[in-house]
Parts: C-alpha cells; structure tokens; sequence
C-alpha cells in the first residue's frame, strides 16, 4: 500500500509539478497512473521512491512514513525508472546481481530467480554481455529484472510498457497481474489510456500536477462523458505512441 | 559558415555549464575562477619576471628576439600535446555527433565547429602560456602599434597549425582502431603508449635541457642555436618560423611579407585538415559508443562467478571499481594518473642523479634534518592524490543512474565507504610508487621509507574525504559521455588545488618548526588523522542531508 497526503513539490517556486496530492493505492490492485507528458508523474514516482523530497505532504509506503525512515521504507519496493540507460558498463547478470546485493538475496535464491526472470524475458543469451550492447528493450527488461530478483513487496514502475517488445509487454503485464493477486501492490505510470484500460483496476488520472479523476475504469469512462471539459485530456491520453 | 559559427556557439554553451549550477550560485562559480586565477599567478609572474631577465640579456648582444622564437615554438609544442587531449574530447568523446548527424549538416560544418571549439580552448591556453611574454617584449622594446596588431594576428593564428596536425593524427589513429570490438581497450592501449612517448620526450627535453633554470645557460643555447625545443618545433612547425619572422620585423615591409607567408602556411594547414577530416572523421567517430556482444549463454562457474553474493558495500565498490577500469575516460583521469603522475613528478630528479654534487647535498640534507624530508614525501602523495578524480567525480560518474542509487536502501555510511574506496586504494598505489621511483634515485633509508608511508597513508585518506566532499556539493550528473563527466568539470581543478594548498602548509609548517624525523612524523600522523576523523564525522552527520538535496 502507498499512501501520499498533501503532497506537493515545485522545481523552481514558480509553478507546481505537482499539487498538493491526495491518493492512496491499495494492495491486491495494479493501480494505473495516467495523464499526458509533463503532467507530474515521474516527479511523483521520485517523490515515492526517496529520489525527491516533497515541498510539503507525506508518503508511507505499507505504513512506513519514507522521509521518516528510509532505509525500511526502500526496503519494501522495487523501482523501474523511465530511463533505463543506466549501469551501462555492467554485465546484465553482474547489474542483477549488484541489485540483488543491494536488497541482501542469499545465492540461491537469487540464483533461481535469476533463471527464472531471464528464461521468461527471453534474456538468457544476454546475461553475459554489457548492458551498453542492449537494445533500448533490452535495457529496459533487465532494470526490470534487477528490480524483481529482489521479490519488493510494491513494484512501482515509470512507463514500463514503453520500447518493449509485445512478447516481453504481455510477460511483464502477466507478471503484474500474478504479484497484484497475491494481494500486493503494483503502481506503474502510462501516457496511454489503452494501456490502463486493459491493466488497471483502478487508475488515477493526473493534469498539470493534480489528480483530476480516481477509481476504476468504468467510472471513468462515465465521468469522461459527463465532464465534456475533459474531452481534449481524453483524446490526449487515447492517441497512440 | 552561418552554420559553422552556430554550431560552434552551441557546443560551447553546452560544455561551458560545468558543474551543476543551482540558481544564484554563478557568483560563486565566478569567485572560485578569480581564486584560480589567483593561484596561477604566481606562475605568470615568475614567467614575466623570467622574460624580462632574458630580454636584459639578450639584448646587450642584440639577440632578444630569440625569446620569441622560444616562447612561439613552446607554445606550438604545448597546443599540439594539448590539442591530442582536446581533439579527443571533442571529435570524439562529446557524443553530440549522434546528434548532429542526422541533421542537415555537412561533414564540413560539423568538423569546422568541432575545429573551433577545440580552437576556442587552445585560445585559453595560449593566454597563460604566451600572452605575458608578448606583452613584456613589446614594452621592453618599445615596439609600436604594429607590433601590439601583428602579435594579436599571430596569437590568434599561431595555434591553428599545430592543431591541425594534432587534429590529424588523432583522426588517424581513431580511424584505424574504430575495429572489433574490444575497441575501446586498443584505444586505451594506444593511449599509454602515447603517454608514454609524451613522457619519454620529456625526459629527453629534459635531460637535454638540464639547467633550465640557468638563466645565462639558456641565453648561450638560444644563440649558439642548440636549444633542443626550440629547434625541435620549429622543425615540426616550419610555419612558426615565418611567425616570429613577421613579429620582430613587424616594422617593415618585410614583416608583413612574412606575415603574409605565414597565413598562406596556415591555410595550407588548413586544407590539409579539412582534406584529411573529410576522409578520417566520420569513419572514426561512428558507431564510437558501440560495444558488440557475445549472446553466449553463462552457465555453471561463470555464472556463479558473476552472481556471487556479496555484502551491499562492498558490492557497490566493486561496482565503482569495474566501471572505472572498464571506461576509458575514467581509467585515464582516475585510475592512470596514480600509475604514471609520480613519474612526472620526480623527472626532476633525473638530473640530479647525474650530478654527484647534488646528490651529495641532498643526502646531506635529508639525514641532517630529516624532519623536512617526510614532510616533503607527505606533501608529493598528498598533491598525487589531489591529481586523481576518482574520488572528486565518485558521485559525477553515476549521471543519471545516481538518481536510481538514491532509490537504494543503503545506509549512507556504506555508500560513503563504497565511494571513498576506489579513490583511496588508488592513492595509496600511488604513495608506493612514488617511494618506489624515490627509492630507485635518492639515498633513502628503510626508516624513512616507512615512515613516510605512515605518514602519508592518512594524508590521501583527507585528499580523498574531500574530493567526495566536493562532489558532494556539486555534481556534475547531466552528461551525456563519459568523457564530459570528468572532463569538463571543475570538481577536479578544486581537489588538485587544495592538495597544492595543503602540501605548501605542510612543508612550511615543518620547515618552520624543524623538528627531526620521528616528532615529525608522528606529529604530522597525528594533525592527519584526526582530521581525518573530523571530516568523516561532517561526511557523516550531513552527507545525508546534502545528498537528499541533489535532485538533479
Ligand atoms: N528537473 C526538473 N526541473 C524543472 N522542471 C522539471 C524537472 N523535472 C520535471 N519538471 C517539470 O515538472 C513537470 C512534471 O514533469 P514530470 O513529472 O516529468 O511529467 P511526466 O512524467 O508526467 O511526463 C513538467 O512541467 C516538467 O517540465
Ligand atoms: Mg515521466
């Protein structure tokens, strides 16, 4: 469970990123986080993740306030950043073994998971090359994975579905179907409505900083039609990459 | 040409934001510059000081425009060696060509951009290196209005060919190692071997040259014509010749015919780069950031090799010790200058090891008061260590995958050690190798040589505390190659600046107070260590907050 009260944060005093945010994502539930470029996502995943601090407002992460102590509240999620051109000079399986490290995974467990994680994403051949050799999807599977060897009890996700192939997509919505159904968390953030269609049991949806609509899909198809205001959002967030 | 001048002023905005700047501190950034001036000054003023001495001389016997013909073919020499280092970063380690490509731009205008970016940071160099000596030679001898015009000319045209030659060379050797896929260790390779070369001329030049300082000897040399550099580079760049023809002439109509000959050479320097770019730059630079992989599945001791667990900090050093050797521009700025800078430091040395006078002093000198000596071995490891960035770029090297770190539950003090570790391990290499060369030319005792590790230990631990200080305040995360995070920052400049500072104030401290050896060393071992103790206690306490703060 992520809980945010009042959150707020402003890159340079002038304008809010993000404006004074209320929302609470439950367990069991992939909660969607929709709006249109720019419009405080990704600042508000860093905010969640620690990466940030908020202006004003706070974020407990299954009760753990994160601004009050970090390390457990880091401890209890996995993040899957939008940019996944990280630890470049890494070998795959040395970067997914630096994060299983990191998150203390004894050997065989990692090692199993590992297997497991690489089999599904189709990585297996790649463990043993630079990352720097990756694909953009490529890339983008194994920061996933560095994150999953850990087994976090919340996955929060930055635009995960972006560049990936659709085998690799249907593996990881698959996989965030399984951990939201054994009654954890999953919160991942998308510019397109189509995806948060067919994902989300609940989604919120976020213009110039604050929550403008949250609850589940149906509901916000009906509420789209009874604000007609909404409608330009609403084609912003149906049209296609 | 539109498209030249406008792609040259946009490289130069992007590698000029050094550091990341926050709002309101360009004030800042402004007065640390003045403090470096500040620091350089000395230097130009011993140099103004050392050119007038020389002009006095010289011009008893009417041969003062030797000096120019010395500090024009110096300054050759300096932008050609320079410019291998600038027209690497620049051509090539800057990755705005993949950006540039695709734009409707010609080879032509690309490359000519990148010429004067390079050229703009020759212009730099040139200012400190020969402004104050054309400057004094023209007061010296009155010389008129021509004089001031054609020495701005030169200033400004003087750099162009020896960059181009450089520019050259080093698209040659881009070209033809841009193969396979274990191009970046051929480059690296090829790397040492040029430093060493740089090195192994210096020491020729040096030993050539051995009485530099000798103001009257070098006078005699100048004018019996066997000054090595001098005919060195004027051998290498004929053109420089026609330079400082055009100067000392420049009251007559010859001078402006030399002149003329001058800018005729450097538009054939030109040519010849622009030529050779067009056939030498695109099939270097392409496909620069690509490293081929194997696709081969690990299995069985391999794999348990690479997912060996291990404790959270010590995988993280690991981490920041594979990136290191794995980078070129990292392994070059924070792995080698440990290796090979004691070298350059002790240079000096090999003329004294020819000179039995000297060395008799200087045993003499170090069992006499021996105090000083450790002082003096404490204060080369600590300006070594101030020279390597691997602990003042610990945070800048990250980029953009720091921000993913700070998602990370890892205690700050783990992080701390993790940072502090490869920096460390780095200088205290350093420390023996620079006791290795001491050892191999003076006569030092076991003592001593003990001691001074002792000493010096806690020495580079501080050095390397405060780099990551440094960082710590200010990185640089927003780059987009390698070669840009440690470059282009200015992180490094404080760090070797403050190994400068705290070495002169250890040696005048000791000199001041005289003590012998084992006092001083213990003293200085004790002053070290518990400001070591104290900055780890600031690291600790508010390097977390400061990190928080670090956003982007
Ligand atoms: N580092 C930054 N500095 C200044 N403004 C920023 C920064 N990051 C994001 N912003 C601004 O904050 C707003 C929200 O950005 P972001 O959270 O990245 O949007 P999203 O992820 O929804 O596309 C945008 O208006 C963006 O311009
Ligand atoms: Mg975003």
């Amino acid at each position: 469970m992520i809980e945010l009260n009042g959150v707020s944060k402003s890159y340079n005093g002038i304008r809010r990123a993000v404006d004074n945010l209320d929302l609470t994502i439950p367990d069991g539930e992939i909660f969607g986080f929709l709006g249109p470029n720019g419009a405080g996502k990704t600042t508000t995943i860093k905010m969640i993740t620690g990466i940030i601090k908020p202006d004003a407002g706070q974020i407990r992460i299954n009760g753990t306030d994160i601004a009050a102590d970090p390390i457990k509240a880091k401890q209890r999620f996995g993040y899957v950043p939008d940019s996944p051109d990280l630890f470049l000079r890494l070998k795959g399986l040395e970067y997914v073994s630096f994060m299983a490290d990191i998150y203390g995974v004894e050997q065989e467990l990692r090692n199993s998971r590992i297997e497991t994680l690489a089999k599904r994403f189709d990585m297996l051949d790649a463990l043993g090359d630079t990352i720097q050799s990756y694909s953009h999807g490529m890339r983008q599977k194994i920061v996933i994975m560095g994150v999953l060897v850990h087994h976090p009890e919340v996955w929060i996700l930055d635009e995960p579905l972006t560049g990936l192939d659709p085998k690799s997509s249907f593996t990881l919505k698959e996989m965030m179907r399984e951990h939201a159904d054994s009654g954890r968390t999953v919160f991942f953030s998308t510019h397109v409505l189509e995806v948060a269609e067919k994902l989300c049991d609940r989604v919120a949806i976020i213009n110039k900083g604050k929550i403008l609509f949250c609850g589940t899909f149906p509901q916000m198809q009906e509420h789209f039609q009874s604000h007609e205001s909404l409608e330009s959002l609403f084609l912003e967030l149906t049209k296609h990459e | 040409m539109n498209n030249i001048w406008l792609l040259t002023k946009i490289m130069l905005k992007n590698s000029s934001r050094m550091g990341a700047r926050k709002k309101g501190s360009e004030w800042k950034s402004l007065m640390l510059v003045a403090l470096m001036l500040i620091g350089f000054l000395p230097m130009i003023i011993s140099g103004v000081w050392f050119v007038a001495e020389m002009y006095d001389g010289l011009a008893q016997i009417g041969q003062e425009s030797a000096i120019l013909g010395m500090g024009l073919a110096m300054v050759s020499c300096a932008i050609f060696v320079l410019g291998i280092v600038y027209v690497i970063t620049v051509f090539y380690y800057s990755q705005d060509v993949e950006h540039l490509l695709p734009l409707p731009l010609a080879p032509r205008e690309i490359l000519g951009a990148k010429f004067l970016v390079a050229l703009f940071y020759e212009y730099l160099t040139e200012l400190v290196l020969i402004g104050p000596l054309l400057v004094v030679y023209g007061v010296k001898s009155d010389a008129g209005v021509l004089y001031y015009l054609f020495a701005i000319v030169l200033f400004l045209v003087v750099p162009v060919v020896p960059l181009a030659l450089s520019s050259i060379l080093v698209m040659l050797f881009m070209r033809f190692t841009n193969i396979g896929k274990r191009k970046d260790r051929l480059r690296l390779i090829g790397g040492i071997v040029g430093i060493g070369a740089v090195l192994g001329f210096q020491y020729f030049i040096q030993r050539q040259n051995s009485a530099m300082e000798d103001i009257e000897q070098m006078q005699q040399q100048l004018l019996s014509g066997e000054n090595v550099l001098l005919n060195l580079a004027t051998q290498i760049f004929p053109s420089t010749k026609l330079a400082v023809l055009a100067l000392v002439e420049s009251g007559y109509w010859s001078g402006l015919g030399y002149l003329f000959a001058f800018l005729l050479a450097t538009l054939a320097g030109i040519l010849l780069f622009s030529f050779a770019g067009d056939r030498l730059y695109f099939a270097g630079v392409m496909g620069i950031s690509d490293s081929a992989g194997t696709r081969r599945k690990v299995e069985g001791h391999a794999f348990a090799k690479l997912a060996q667990m291990r404790p959270a900090w010590w995988s993280y050093t690991i981490k920041e010790w594979r990136v290191i050797w794995r980078t070129p521009a990292y392994m070059l700025n924070c792995l080698l200058p440990s290796l090979l800078m004691p070298f350059l430091i002790l240079i000096p040395l090999v003329g004294i090891q020819d000179r039995k006078d000297l060395l008799e002093a200087f045993r003499g000198w170090i069992t006499g008061t021996g105090g000083i000596s450790v002082a003096i071995f404490l204060a080369g490891s600590i300006v070594l260590a101030g020279m390597n960035s691997a602990s003042v770029t610990a945070i800048t090297r990250e980029g953009q995958a720091f921000f993913l770190s700070k998602s990370f539950p890892l205690p700050f003090r783990q992080f701390l050690l993790a940072k502090l570790f490869p920096g460390t391990i780095l200088s205290i290499l350093s420390i023996f190798v620079l006791l290795a060369i001491a050892v191999w030319f003076l006569p030092i005792t076991p003592l001593l040589a003990g001691l001074a590790v002792f000493v010096s230990i806690p020495g580079v631990m501080l050095m390397n505390q405060f780099g990551f200080l440094i960082d710590l305040q200010r990185p640089k995360l927003s780059w987009t190659s390698e070669q840009e995070a440690v470059k282009q920052n200015i992180n490094p400049l404080f760090s070797l600046l403050f190994g400068g500072v705290l070495a002169a104030i250890t040696i005048l401290g000791v000199v001041s107070w005289g003590g012998s050896l084992i006092p001083v060393a213990l003293v200085l071992f004790l002053v070290f260590g518990i400001l070591n103790l104290m900055l780890y206690q600031v690291l600790v306490k508010k390097g977390p907050e400061w990190m928080d703060k670090i956003e982007k």
